[in-house]
């Protein structure tokens, strides 16, 4: 588990904060894929032909919005590895809640017999 | 003192003798300016610690004089001096402001923010102005505290469940339930700044594996403190937004499940008990690998536990809820992951207990503290399990068994723990050795009135006495007599510090930089340190392990002082060369990291 | 300018031994502050799931009632809003103030759009009677009787679209304050590029947000997935 800034460098070595600016056409790009995902689950939902997987389809497509968005525009792709250690520990903990919460929901009603 | 006097050093030839007395700070952190508002405006970790430790030991009495009354009430069998509703209320404040605002602050937001920079070899906290705002942000729900209990008080209990809290209570259930949302952003602005500070400030060669571990143990804490508060957090408010709209998510009459707050409060609030416990180990660790003059045994398992416990600890929630009504497949799973947390629990006491073994042992006041914490936390964890067990539990649920078993947990074991640390550091805080013998008195004192009080407990608790009534069969009422009467020692034990720590300010002997002859960075400095820690020309690089007492050098590879003690030939720096670490004890030396 | 800096930087605080160390703390802190955002609307989220199972057709019915129109353009503002929010991290990086101007101001403008437009829809729910408690009526509370389905989790649905939408609507508030702030810095002149991790820190801040919202318009209008109520 090194870490590359618990060592600081000798004084006067350059850290150019331009090295890693985005380019404008990456960005566009990435925007209109969160669009297009927007518009699928908005009319698929809108035209019902998910039924009962509608809930599934669209926490899918939320989730590969939110992935994209802290990949690229919260440059999680930039971010050292503790960065990218804390979104997962924050999507971690989230799921410890709900398969949890969902062990007792989902069973709450069997009752144990004999 | 000539390198050959210390036994360490003449053991292990080749190292480097003790450093000579570091010159006094000038200024030290408490002469850097010493007006008020220098005080309150201060962002430096140390003197913010130095504002909680004022603001938490304030806290400590107020929630001490509700408990007193709690006890004093209980002397009679039918709630001879508080009405029962006053008796709620002063149980629901001894809760809360024993939970809320002392324990959660107590090691983190005092020693962890004096220590954590200290330690690792940094000038400050990542974020001081973060830190400072804490503070504030403390002070802001200590505010609607005291307001909801000079407002008449909350007679919920400290959990304030529905629909009691949101329907049936007349209480300033409002005030009291932004006071602990407020307290928890607190919370959270000091574990955010421990772990950044952790991860992106250690001093050089300080690597993950040679970091002290009450540092490995605010580590842990901190993660829970920030992943685990955010979500009482929202409990909270949809809980006021129930109890002040009328209608709400909990609500049964439009098929709202009063359990699912329950879920969601614990979900932090278990993971709270070890936001407490936690730091206490790590204060354990440092204390007594010093007192007896030896490596932690286990250096590893001792780390990755805390982790461990960190991780486990949001598993195992709902075993607060087994008589709830929650499902009885959900209960199996919650059971099962409780028994689980005691693993790394146990991890923690045996190593200790083996660091115990052939060390050169002395009792000063920091050590019997902890040697109290060892016993009573063991006592609290097994009986602990008696509770994670469905069948027991159900018997044993929501008695004073369950009193006694927190109690020795988060008394016996955090209080403790936290008295300890502040014994072990005070002369780095302040410059100045507090009374020897007072501090040992006190000690004893306080592990025997801690004994007298709880055990009872158990015994009525077991017997199906209820928590939180007020009346009780009198045939039960010896052992509430002597549960107050324990708990007045009890009292009396607290008092003594509160005397001699403060008298030692003034007539207290100076110390020295390194009075325990102790490892770690933080003894590096001086004492009291400067502004920021160490000497900004020579910053410390680390070149060892954090428990180098067998080969007798610090971790910036210097010898160590000559320890405290009974000096000469019958102490045991002197006893050093037939049962001391630079003895037979050198073959255990490990240099970790 | 060049952006290269040097130990000695006006922008490093006393305590970190240089810039990169700075950021790359201020950068962890601030996901780490994300972290607890994601546990603290993953709580409400959680209560949601767990009725949601419980209680199907009322939650689909009364996210029928609720204005896809104006969500739906509430969702383009935002998403949009993230990018001139990048945008604008980009010219802090590479010293373009008017840019960086620009793109703050635009990200502001969305905002206040997003929250006027919040604003209308919650004043057309209140008209429609689309709220629990007592005042719980209207077409919503004709078409849970004509389902047959149960009144009361229908509220229950509407407490949480309330709390959730207006929590995230305090969010989008705090993110405007901070914009505001930052137009503020820009214009005292004090940020650099060195200093473009507080444009950055701001910026997590504000996609977060977004992201959350990506994950309340399925959940709260698009739950209509299954066409028919009723057991």
């Amino acid at each position: 588990m090194a870490d590359p800034h618990s060592h600081p460098p000798a004084h006067g070595t350059s850290y150019d904060v331009t090295k890693d600016a985005d380019t404008p056409g990456g960005l566009f790009a990435v925007y209109l894929v969160v669009l297009l995902l927007f518009a699928t689950t908005f009319f698929v939902s809108s035209s019902g032909v998910l039924g009962r997987y509608a809930l599934f389809v669209q926490l899918a497509i939320a989730t590969v919005q939110a992935g994209v968005v802290a990949y690229y525009f919260m440059h999680l792709r930039q971010g050292d590895r503790v960065v990218t250690l804390t979104a997962l520990a924050s999507v971690f903990w989230t799921l410890i809640l709900f398969v949890l919460f969902m062990s007792d929901y989902m069973t709450r009603h069997r009752v144990v017999t004999g | 003192m000539t390198p050959t006097a210390n036994p360490r050093v003449q053991g292990v030839p080749g190292l480097t003798p003790p450093p000579p007395e570091p010159p006094p700070a000038s200024p030290n952190y408490l002469e850097n300016g010493t007006s008020l508002w220098s005080w309150l405006s201060t962002v430096d970790h140390k003197r913010i610690g130095i504002l909680y430790l004022l603001t938490i030991s304030a806290v400590f009495v107020l929630g001490g004089v509700a408990a007193g009354l709690v006890r004093l009430n209980l002397v009679t069998y039918n709630s001879g001096i508080l009405s029962e509703d006053a008796y709620n209320r002063a149980f629901t404040a001894h809760g809360v402001l024993m939970l809320f605002f002392f324990l959660i602050p107590a090691v983190p937001a005092v020693l962890g923010n004096f220590l954590i920079p200290m330690m690792i070899g940094a000038k400050d906290l990542a974020f001081p102005k973060l830190n400072l705002a804490s503070w504030y942000v403390f002070l802001v729900g200590l505010v609607f505290g005291a307001w909801a209990i000079l407002n008449g008080g909350i007679d919920t209990g400290w959990t304030l469940y529905p629909p009691y809290s949101t329907r049936g209570s007349q209480s300033s259930v409002v005030p009291g339930v932004v006071g602990v949302f407020v307290s928890g952003f607190s919370s959270i602005m000091t574990g955010l700044n421990i772990l950044v500070t952790v991860h992106k400030m250690r001093a050089p060669g300080m690597t993950w594996g040679r970091l002290p571990l009450f540092v490995w143990s605010l580590y842990a804490t901190s993660l829970i403190q920030l992943l685990g508060t955010p979500v009482v957090a929202i409990t909270l408010i949809l809980l006021g937004v129930e109890r002040v709209t009328g209608e709400g998510i909990f609500d049964p009459a439009i098929g709202g499940d009063p359990v699912l707050f329950q879920h969601l409060f614990w979900f932090y609030s278990h993971p709270a008990v070890y936001i407490m416990i936690l730091p206490g180990f790590g204060v354990v660790s440092e204390v007594i690998t010093c007192f007896s003059r030896k490596n932690i045994f286990g250096y590893h398992a001792v780390a990755w536990s805390s982790m461990g416990i960190a991780v486990v600890g949001f598993l195992l929630w709902a075993h607060h809820m087994f008589v709830a009504g929650i499902s009885y497949y959900s209960a199996l799973l919650f059971s099962f992951l409780s028994m689980l947390v005691a693993v790394p629990s146990a991890i923690k006491v045996f190593n200790w207990t083996a660091t115990l073994y052939r060390g050169s042992i002395t009792f000063q006041a920091p050590m019997l503290f902890v040697i109290g914490f060892i016993i009573l936390f063991t006592v609290g964890g097994v009986t602990g399990l008696f509770l994670a067990t469905l069948g027991t539990d159900i018997h044993l649920h929501d008695t004073y068994f369950v009193v006694a078993h927190f109690h020795f947990v988060m008394v016996g074991g955090m209080v403790l723990g936290y008295m300890a640390g502040l014994h072990f550091w005070w002369p780095k805080m302040t410059g100045r050795m507090y009374s020897d013998w007072w501090s040992r008195v006190s000690a004893a004192i306080i592990i025997v009135g801690f004994f007298l009080t709880f055990v009872p407990q158990f015994y009525i608790g077991y017997h199906g006495i209820p928590r939180r009534y007020p009346n009780y069969p009198p045939e039960f009422q010896i052992y509430h007599v002597l549960s107050t009467a324990g708990a007045s020692i009890l009292g009396l034990g607290y008092l003594i510090p509160a005397l001699y720590l403060p008298l030692s300010l003034f007539y207290g002997e100076k110390a020295g930089a390194n009075p325990w002859s102790a490892t770690g960075l933080e003894w590096a400095s001086p004492s009291p340190p400067p502004v920021f820690n160490f000497d900004e020309e020579r910053m410390p690089v680390v070149v060892c392990g954090p428990y180098e007492y067998a080969l007798g050098i610090d971790q910036l590879g210097r010898g160590l002082p000559e320890p405290p003690g009974p000096g000469g030939a019958e102490g045991p720096a002197g006893r050093a060369g037939v049962t001391g670490p630079a003895g037979p004890m050198q073959k255990e030396t490990e240099v970790v990291g | 300018m060049s952006a290269s800096t040097h130990a000695h930087s006006p922008v490093l605080k006393h305590h970190f031994n240089d810039l990169g160390q700075q950021h790359a703390s201020e950068r962890l802190g601030m996901w780490m502050f994300l972290a607890t955002e994601v546990l603290f609307f993953g709580g409400v989220f959680g209560a949601y799931t767990c009725y949601r199972l419980w209680y199907p057709a009322e939650f689909e019915l009364a996210s029928s009632h609720l204005n896809k129109t104006f969500a739906g353009i509430n969702t383009v503002l935002l998403i949009t809003s993230s990018l001139t929010m990048t945008l604008a991290i980009r010219a802090a990086k590479l010293g373009d103030r008017a840019g960086l101007y620009r793109n703050l101001l635009l990200t502001f403008a969305l905002g206040a759009a997003f929250m006027v437009i919040k604003g209308f829809e919650y004043a057309e729910d209140l008209h429609e009677h689309i709220v629990p408690g007592a005042s719980f009526g209207g077409e919503i509370a004709a078409d849970t009787a004509k389902h047959g389905l149960d009144a009361g989790k229908v509220r229950l649905f509407l407490c949480f679209y309330y709390v959730m939408t207006g929590i995230h609507g305090i969010h989008i508030l705090v993110g405007l304050g901070v914009i505001l702030w930052l137009v503020g810095q820009t214009y005292i002149g004090a940020i650099p590029p060195e200093n473009y991790s507080t444009v950055e820190c701001a910026s997590l801040y504000w996609h977060l947000v977004d992201a959350i919202w990506l994950f309340l318009m399925p959940l709260l209008y698009l739950a209509r997935g299954a066409v028919h109520y009723g057991h």
